[in-house]
């Protein structure tokens, strides 16, 4: 089973209990994973040891600190794992685009609307607001000036 | 030529866009040329960012629809079917069976829409006018269809929480019907026009080829991915809605080449009117809208991923609900955003002229990127 | 036609007006298609809706070329420097139709705390028409060229049914 697999290869990278089983039916996840910041780049060498993909890289405001919300699947059998790192403000995460290069452009758009610096990123400035925009609009205390 | 002493060779920069007849929008490539020859290629987007993801923590979530239709809007109702479902899935809210059927099968007729848009532009960009004119003839036909029961042409947003607010009539499964006749009737005239012109097959065959694992290292989807012959679609990988009561197949290609994109989404097409035809015949009775579903709707704490095979691609929204009428984040997994990314390595070491055939076998839709 | 005040030396009114009747009937529009608008702008340039039929419908890629540019689709602050500096390329007399909600204010992004869009073309740059809908349909921009002709010429297209 799959999901077994990726629950067990990871067990090791984060820690006990920390990669586990959820409801499919409730989340859309197979396998709900909790890590830190410097266990990203090994729990992403080891879904793409597996054939996983990124699918989606994201971050939330949670008002005191960060989450960055990290989404693998499989092109042959489907296991969704959700992979969330909370983030103290003003911590780094390594950047995971010498492993997976998609990443690369996800990190860049997380930097802009969060602010959240990924250490080891090529070229981490900003992908879709203007070069010299110096905001970060998905934060919650973000208010625009007309 | 000879060169003089002193002369050195250098490359130039060039700008493909942001306002260009081939970039399906605003987007912007920066070229690093070697003459004809492209070295390194960077695209610039965001020149159609529109806030999307931030317009969302700042709406109820039924004030939040009419966006989806405007984020890819070629596909919008499999956007609009997506953000639905991921709210049904939240809160709990069961969508009668009529009303799926009824989801897939305007959904899908949206997707042939989308693909013929796609054929008519991207023989544009080669060069030629005719299939421009044949395809939006096809598609105006759909769009004839879909306004009759929606209201609108382009950027719909018809689906509901919990159903669909407007019942199919014997008029439109009539035009439905003969609609799949009469584009069946057209494949032959596809094929004798593009598939075995010459000129075509020399732009096409053997470029812009995507190897399978670095399609996976960009999470590329859809029939870019489907190209090169992974046979990755939500709709049979983890099927939704009422999907697993139709028999269609996923056509692959086999060297991932531009033909083998251009001849994955014509098949598509044809899987497509299959799914209608079979919806059509096994349409059930019954009502089109969940009981009880509230004015203000407030989701219980909790998030959510769910995706859905939309024309370009696998279509993801991440729902994080902290209980309150607006949601909390909404991010939106476009499946252009990664095709784009892998389109550097596509044309380095092309001439320009090819790196259009490539771009354009991508079938971007900009807004979607930039949301 | 009426009597002009202040006549200028050489009588070129005749003129003015057949160069004005040649200007209407042969808009040369650029492609500039940004979002949803631009597909409803293909539609009205594609077999059923057919522009080409009032002469509009020859879509040049480059500025310089066009006399007409259509603005379709929601501009935003990064695009809005090259909106402008595609304006200025074009050479004059040149027309600008603003199709779509979003170049006419905005359209349904407008919001308190929008950082992203310039709330409208006219913003940035003259518009001649405006031409609302989301998106407008292919009749809808062409009722917009037509008024654009008869703002042109300045005469009604159609007498005697104004």
């Amino acid at each position: 089973m799959p999901a077994q697999t990726v629950i067990e290869k990871l067990t090791p990278l984060v820690g006990p209990e920390k990669a586990a089983l959820v409801d499919y039916a409730a989340t859309g996840c197979h396998v709900r994973v909790e890590a830190q910041p410097e266990q990203m780049p090994a729990v992403a060498a080891a879904m793409l040891a597996q054939k996983f993909f990124l699918e989606s890289l994201t971050a939330l405001d949670l008002l005191e600190s960060f989450e960055v919300v990290y989404h693998f699947a499989s092109y042959d059998e489907l296991c969704r794992t959700v992979v969330h790192v909370p983030l103290p403000v003003g911590t780094e995460v390594p950047t995971l685009s010498t492993i997976y290069p998609g990443a690369d452009w996800f990190e860049r758009e997380v930097f802009e609307m969060f602010g959240i610096i990924f250490s080891g990123h090529p070229n981490l400035k900003n992908l879709i607001l203007p070069d010299d925009a110096d905001f970060h609009p998905l934060l919650k205390d973000f208010v625009a000036s007309s | 030529m000879m060169l003089e002493k002193g002369l050195e060779e250098k490359t130039f920069y060039l700008n493909l866009g942001p306002q260009h007849p081939s970039t399906h929008g605003v987007l912007r490539i920066v070229l690093e040329m070697d003459g004809e020859f492209i070295v390194t290629a960077d695209p610039v987007i965001g020149y159609g960012h529109r806030a999307h993801e931030k317009m969302a923590e700042l709406r109820t979530y039924q004030q939040y629809l009419p966006n989806m239709g405007r984020v890819d809007y070629l596909h919008a109702l499999a956007y609009n079917q997506c953000y639905c479902m991921a709210v049904e899935k939240l809160a709990g809210i069961v969508v009668p069976e009529r009303a799926e059927f009824i989801r897939v099968i305007t959904s899908e007729l949206n997707r042939i829409s989308s693909h013929l848009l796609w054929f008519g532009a991207y023989l544009l960009d080669l060069g030629a006018f005719t299939p421009f004119l044949y395809c939006f003839d096809d598609r105006e036909q759909i769009l004839d269809l879909l306004d009759r029961l929606t209201g609108s042409r382009l950027t719909y947003c018809f689906y509901r929480f919990g159903g669909v607010p407007v019942d199919l009539d014997d008029d439109f499964i009539a035009g439905c019907r003969a609609f799949i006749q009469r584009l069946r009737s057209r494949w032959d005239d596809y094929d004798n026009l593009v598939t075995k012109n010459v000129i075509f097959i020399h732009r096409t065959r053997d470029v812009g080829i995507l190897p399978p694992d670095l399609a996976l290292r960009y999470g590329v989807t859809g029939p870019t991915l489907r190209g090169s012959g992974i046979p990755y679609d939500i709709r049979k990988s983890e099927p939704f809605s009422v999907y697993p009561l139709f028999d269609f197949e996923i056509p692959t290609g086999e060297r991932g080449d531009v033909m083998d994109r251009y001849l994955v989404r014509l098949r598509e097409m044809e899987q497509s009117l299959r799914i209608i035809e079979q919806a059509l015949d096994k349409l059930p009775a019954g009502p089109i809208m969940a009981e009880k579903v509230p004015k203000r709707l407030k989701p219980p704490e909790g998030e959510v991923y769910i995706a859905v095979e939309t024309a370009r691609g696998e279509f993801g929204i991440y729902l994080v609900s902290k209980g309150d009428v607006k949601p909390y984040r909404v991010k939106l997994r476009v499946p252009c955003f990664s095709n784009l990314s892998v389109l550097p390595e596509l044309i380095k070491d092309t001439m320009v002229a090819d790196a259009v055939a490539i771009l354009g076998s991508i079938d971007l839709v900009i807004p979607e990127i930039d949301r | 036609m009426e009597k002009k005040t202040g006549e200028p030396l050489i009588q070129l009114a005749v003129l003015e007006d057949v160069l004005n009747l040649c200007r209407a009937n042969s808009l040369w529009p650029l492609t500039f298609g940004l979002a949803c608008c631009a597909i409803e702008m293909m539609a009205a340039g594609a077999a059923r809706f057919d522009l080409d039929r009032f002469g509009a419908g020859v879509f040049r890629p480059s500025a310089r070329q066009a006399d007409l540019m259509i603005v379709a689709g929601t501009i935003s602050k990064k695009m809005g420097p090259a909106v402008q500096r595609l304006y200025d390329q074009m050479p004059a007399p040149k027309w600008v139709i603003a199709m779509g909600n979003c170049a006419i204010s905005g359209g349904p992004f407008m919001y308190e705390g929008q950082y992203a869009i310039v709330p409208g073309a006219d913003q940035i740059i003259p518009v001649d028409v405006y031409v609302p809908g989301c998106p407008p349909r292919p009749e809808g921009l062409i009722e917009g060229i037509l008024q654009l002709e008869e703002k042109i010429t300045n005469r009604p297209r159609l007498r005697k049914y104004r």
